[in-house]
């Protein structure tokens, strides 16, 4: 449609002095302008990202030894990752495992930010009125972020072990006697850590698609005697939803390969996807984690897949 | 519509220039400090990749004072240290690695054999990495990845250790020590003399273990032969059977809650001591030490199973030649010269030249972290600050006393790739 | 429009203050033990109460160059913002038509997120060795590495940040109203103005959002820079590599002077924008109002 549009508006450009130079530009197709705008992104990902992953993807194919890399074809990589598979059912192999797990901290992570992170934009698209204020409250909720996150993980065990903050403000106020151990390396704290870590990537594209959305469409609504609640459903909701789907997209990838967080959190006890190739990587032994990685990406690939079934995003544009 | 935009534009192009502003000043600050690889030609500089352990801003300045060498610290943690090796051999002159490394990194040819000749001090130095024994004489275990199996290399360009000593050294040794476990004697409140009390329901929920599967499951085998479930050959060293044999006690331990979490680095096991998190753990005699300095009881536990020792020291990258190789041996003799020694003895560790650190400490230095007697005067850490106060006796006692008490050391597996498998298996578990 | 405010902005004013008091959860833990005495740690109890660690900031902590590292940091960052923005914007412009390597695009930035960072990190090192080596074989045979900073480390954060900075750009073009740019194009303007007249300042606080996010992301990346950042450091790996060893709170004190000095600028930085407003407000003029 947009082509249309601007094909259009090529010739009612008036051809003056002044805008010869534009009129040239104008001139141009529309796909080589798309190319243009599109091109440098495109070669920072085919230099820094699509060519190193063809090599993370030879390299999976390798076979290596307890000491050294043999460039030579093997698919012992996939192989030895799906170990026990098949001779252990009905029981899940340790790959399959892992990947519950990882599925289960990803769901429960995605369900939290996804209902925070909504409201959160909801309130700073519809209740904050001024951009000043929207702004300083976005800058409140980012600070904390600018304090390394290698030392805000270590500030979790004063925070919430026997001895943290929540732990004695609790046994002072007398709602229990012992010291909760659950707070701490447990599912509980890898969820609570990934929720405050990821909850702002679920913010920002959801307020963005929401100071999208006309006022008047939500004025309209309330005048043909819609109440708050359908409203949300069957206006905002609807609207907000490319915001919620981006966001889901950044809070679904990252968890899934996420490690550091699981890692420290978890006690390093917890599995899950990024783990398996963390620990990989750190015996060396690269054509496994790749290998890992590979898997990693095709599974996640499939639910991001699955995602924009329900909503195409780009065509939402 | 045009004037619309035209005021409109001010507010916000005002703020982008500020933004802009802001931004411009925050670069050019970065710019006055200037990049440690923007160098003038003739200064001599070494990068220096390494964790945190011997990276003294004292041991750089002092070194930097008499030999004119420059040295930049690359700081990365033990694991990123080994990849770094292996990722980007042409971003470090000088490594600082631990000898169990060398399994993998001499076969990925990063690294240089060093010339035994070149080195002034290589006759010094303990005959612990070269003998496997103590100064005193005592036979030091040589279970794992002793240094001595992996020192020498069989020619200037071979990938195979030699078995006896030749004139191509691997890794030139600055630093080792003993490793148990440490406790929290105001909290278990009863003597620990065996590694098996690690894995004691007594402690559930209260131990912890290294993060690193080659590290921690060595701690496993300690606890397995310590209960007397089994005696293994050589615990650095596991048959497939044995490494499933110790996964199982392992995994039945973690099961059972017994684990609070593994600690990944030096400063993680000390804040799950500090914290109380845990009570029993492997640990690190300076971890411990930081522990006790912060007014927390902590020992570093004498066990009678013995101790599980690690040592490190410096390698050179393939890629250094020429001048730079000159003064990479400059740096590696002025290391072994006493001062940076001196300086790892004061923080718990053991330095690789005796004599020549012993030098440069007080004789009552000495005397309370090498040969085990009462402290005469207040213990100082390097950088002054108090660690024990005089009439404190180090854990574990002297040096003979410690490192003849090593059973085993920190090791690469041949059957790695396995046991790496079944650490995982584990942690789904 | 409906007088005062309706009660669920109350409700959710307190929803938003919980979060925000989620967010600053950990930070309160480090304001507090920045606060230690000589002999704390990093942990509760505490061991008296000084500004000794603050004071120790200041003057270096002796492992690490802590201040050479923040520079870095912040020059990488600031960089990164720059590159993150231009190249989001124009990506995301480009969106708005179709083209035909679209879907490789989108595709390609939804795997850099997948893809954990160790492994792009991994890939983009091996990347870098082979152009090394190239270099040695054909033009300098004592050429150290191509691995910096700004070589690298630039593109290592890029594949961090850009996957971002698209997909809010989707969100911000989202049913972008088309005809206020034909309304332009009516009027004369060449593309070039009514991106810069039209286009730019409807979207530019969310522009400006995504440089801040692609700042943050940039400047909290630990293991994508971890293989490929080459001799030098950035400020989370420096603080990483600390833990190896005695590590104090001056880690925690550098984490409130940072949180410090960012609410005193952006206190400041609001204020004037506040004042600049009321100002022209005062003169009258509809500045904010036009267009939408």
């Amino acid at each position: 449609m947009s082509e249309e549009v601007l094909q259009q508006a090529a010739p009612g450009l008036i051809p003056g002095s002044g805008t010869a130079r534009a009129a040239k530009l104008t001139r141009l197709s529309p796909s080589f302008i798309s190319w243009l705008q599109a091109g440098p992104m495109m070669l920072v990902f085919l230099a820094f990202f699509l060519i190193p992953l063809v090599f993370v993807v030879i390299v999976s194919f390798w076979d290596y030894n307890e000491y050294q890399l043999l460039p030579a074809f093997s698919g012992r990589g996939y192989t030895d990752t799906f170990e026990g598979c098949i001779a252990q059912l009905p029981d899940l192999c340790t790959i399959g495992r892992t990947y519950v797990m990882t599925l289960k901290l990803c769901f429960m992570v995605w369900a939290i930010t996804l209902f925070i992170g909504f409201w959160v934009a909801y309130f700073l698209a519809f209740h904050v009125k001024s951009k000043t204020w929207q702004m300083g409250l976005s800058l409140l909720c980012t600070i904390p972020f600018w304090t390394s996150n290698v030392i805000r993980m270590i500030a979790w065990i004063p925070l919430l072990g026997r001895n943290g903050l929540v732990n004695s403000g609790l046994v002072k106020a007398g709602l229990i006697n012992q010291p909760l151990e659950w707070l701490l390396f447990s599912e509980f704290s890898v969820v609570l850590a990934l929720v405050h870590l990821f909850t702002f990537f679920m913010v920002v594209p959801i307020f963005n698609s929401m100071v999208r959305i006309d006022k008047s469409l939500i004025e309209a609504a309330y005048d043909a005697g819609a109440s708050g609640f359908q409203t949300l459903v069957n206006v905002i909701i609807p609207l907000a939803k490319p915001g919620i789907v981006i966001g889901s997209i950044f809070v679904i990838t990252i968890v899934m390969g996420d490690f550091i967080t699981i890692g420290v959190m978890g006690g390093q006890q917890i599995a899950a996807a990024g783990k398996i190739i963390e620990t990989r990587v750190n015996a060396l032994q690269f054509p496994a984690a790749a290998a890992n990685a590979v898997i990693l990406l095709a599974i996640t690939f499939l639910i991001i897949t699955m995602m924009s079934r329900i909503v195409d995003i780009k065509k939402e544009l | 519509m045009t004037e619309t935009t035209r005021t409109k534009g001010v507010s916000r192009r005002t703020l982008l220039k500020g933004t802009a502003g802001l931004a411009g000043l925050a670069a050019g600050s970065g710019a006055i400090t200037g990049f440690p690889y923007v160098k003038s030609a003739d200064a001599k500089v070494l990068r220096y990749l390494g964790t945190a352990v011997n990276e003294g801003d004292d041991i750089s300045k002092q070194c930097l004072k008499d030999t004119g060498i420059k040295i930049e610290y690359i700081t990365a943690t033990t694991d990123d240290v080994t990849k770094r090796v292996m990722t980007q051999p042409n971003s470090f002159d000088v490594l600082d690695t631990e000898y169990f490394s060398l399994k993998k990194i001499v076969p990925s040819g990063n690294i240089l054999a060093l010339d035994a000749k070149k080195i002034k001090e290589f006759d010094n130095i303990t005959p612990v990495f070269t003998k496997g024994e103590t100064p005193g004489g005592k036979k030091i275990g040589g279970q794992g990845t002793a240094p001595w199996k992996v020192l020498y290399l069989e020619g200037k360009d071979s990938k195979k250790f030699a078995t006896s000593a030749t004139e191509f050294v691997t890794l030139i040794p600055t630093v080792y020590n003993a490793d148990t476990l440490g406790i929290r004697p105001d909290l278990i409140k009863r003597p620990i003399s065996s590694w098996s009390e690690l894995l004691n329901p007594e402690f559930k929920g209260k131990a912890s273990i290294l993060n690193i599967p080659s590290i921690g499951i060595m701690d496993a085998a300690m606890v397995v032969e310590a209960s007397g479930k089994y005696k293994y050959a050589d615990k650095g060293n596991m048959t497939k059977e044995e490494i499933d044999l110790t996964m199982k006690v392992m995994t039945e331990a973690k099961k059972a809650g017994q684990f609070r979490a593994f600690w990944k680095d030096f400063n993680e096991s000390v804040n799950l001591m500090a914290s109380g998190e845990t009570v029993i753990q492997s640990m690190w005699s300076p971890a411990v030490t930081k522990v006790r300095s912060m007014g927390i009881p902590c020992t570093f536990q004498p066990l009678k199973e013995g101790y599980r020792s690690w040592a490190s020291g410096f390698c050179v990258s393939k890629g250094v030649s020429g001048p730079k190789l000159e003064w990479a041996y400059e740096f590696v003799n002025w290391f072994l010269s006493g001062y940076a020694g001196a300086y790892l003895n004061r923080q718990g560790y053991y330095s690789a030249v005796l004599s020549t650190a012993k030098a440069n400490m007080e004789p009552y230095e000495w005397a309370y972290w090498m040969e085990g007697k009462p402290a005469e005067k207040d213990i100082k850490a390097p950088d002054g600050s108090l660690l024990e106060k005089a009439g404190a006796v180090r854990d574990g006692g002297s040096y003979e006393d410690r490192m003849g008490g090593v059973a085993c050391w920190n090791a690469v597996m041949d059957e790695n790739d396995y046991m790496v498998r079944k650490w995982n298996e584990f942690i789904a578990a | 429009m409906k007088e005062g405010r309706p009660r669920s902005f109350y409700v959710l004013a307190i929803f938003f203050a919980a979060y925000v008091l989620f967010l600053y959860g950990p930070m309160i833990a480090i304001y507090v033990l920045s606060f230690q005495g000589p002999q704390g740690g990093l942990t509760f109890p505490m061991n008296g109460v000084s500004t000794f660690w603050i004071a120790k900031l200041f003057q270096g902590t002796g492992i690490v160059d802590l201040g050479a590292a923040f520079h870095r940091s912040l020059l990488l960052g600031i960089i990164v913002m720059i590159l993150t923005v231009v190249l989001s914007v124009a990506a995301g412009m480009a969106f708005r038509r179709k083209f035909r390597a679209q879907s490789i695009l989108f595709y390609s930035a939804i795997a850099s997120l997948i893809v954990p960072s160790i492994i792009t990190s991994l890939g983009i090192s091996l990347e870098f060795r082979i152009i090394d080596d190239l270099i040695k074989a054909h033009w300098n045979e004592n050429f150290e590495t191509s691995m910096g900073l700004l070589t690298s480390g630039l593109g290592a954060h890029l594949t961090w940040t850009l996957p971002f900075g698209l997909l809010i750009m989707f969100a911000i073009f989202n049913r972008f109203d088309p005809r206020l740019e034909e309304a332009a194009r009516d009027l004369g303007a060449t593309p070039w103005q009514t991106f810069r007249h039209v286009v730019l300042p409807i979207i530019l606080p969310s522009v400006i959002g995504i440089g801040l996010f692609g700042f943050t992301l940039s400047w909290d990346e630990l293991a994508r820079s971890s293989q490929a950042i080459g001799a030098v450091n950035t400020l989370p790996l420096d603080l990483q590599g600390l833990t190896t060893t005695v590590t104090n709170p001056d880690i925690y004190a550098l984490g409130t002077v940072i949180s410090a000095v960012s609410f005193t600028v952006i206190a400041l930085a609001l204020g004037t924008i506040h004042m600049l407003n009321k100002r022209q407000a005062a003169k009258g003029s509809d500045a904010g109002k036009g267009l939408v």
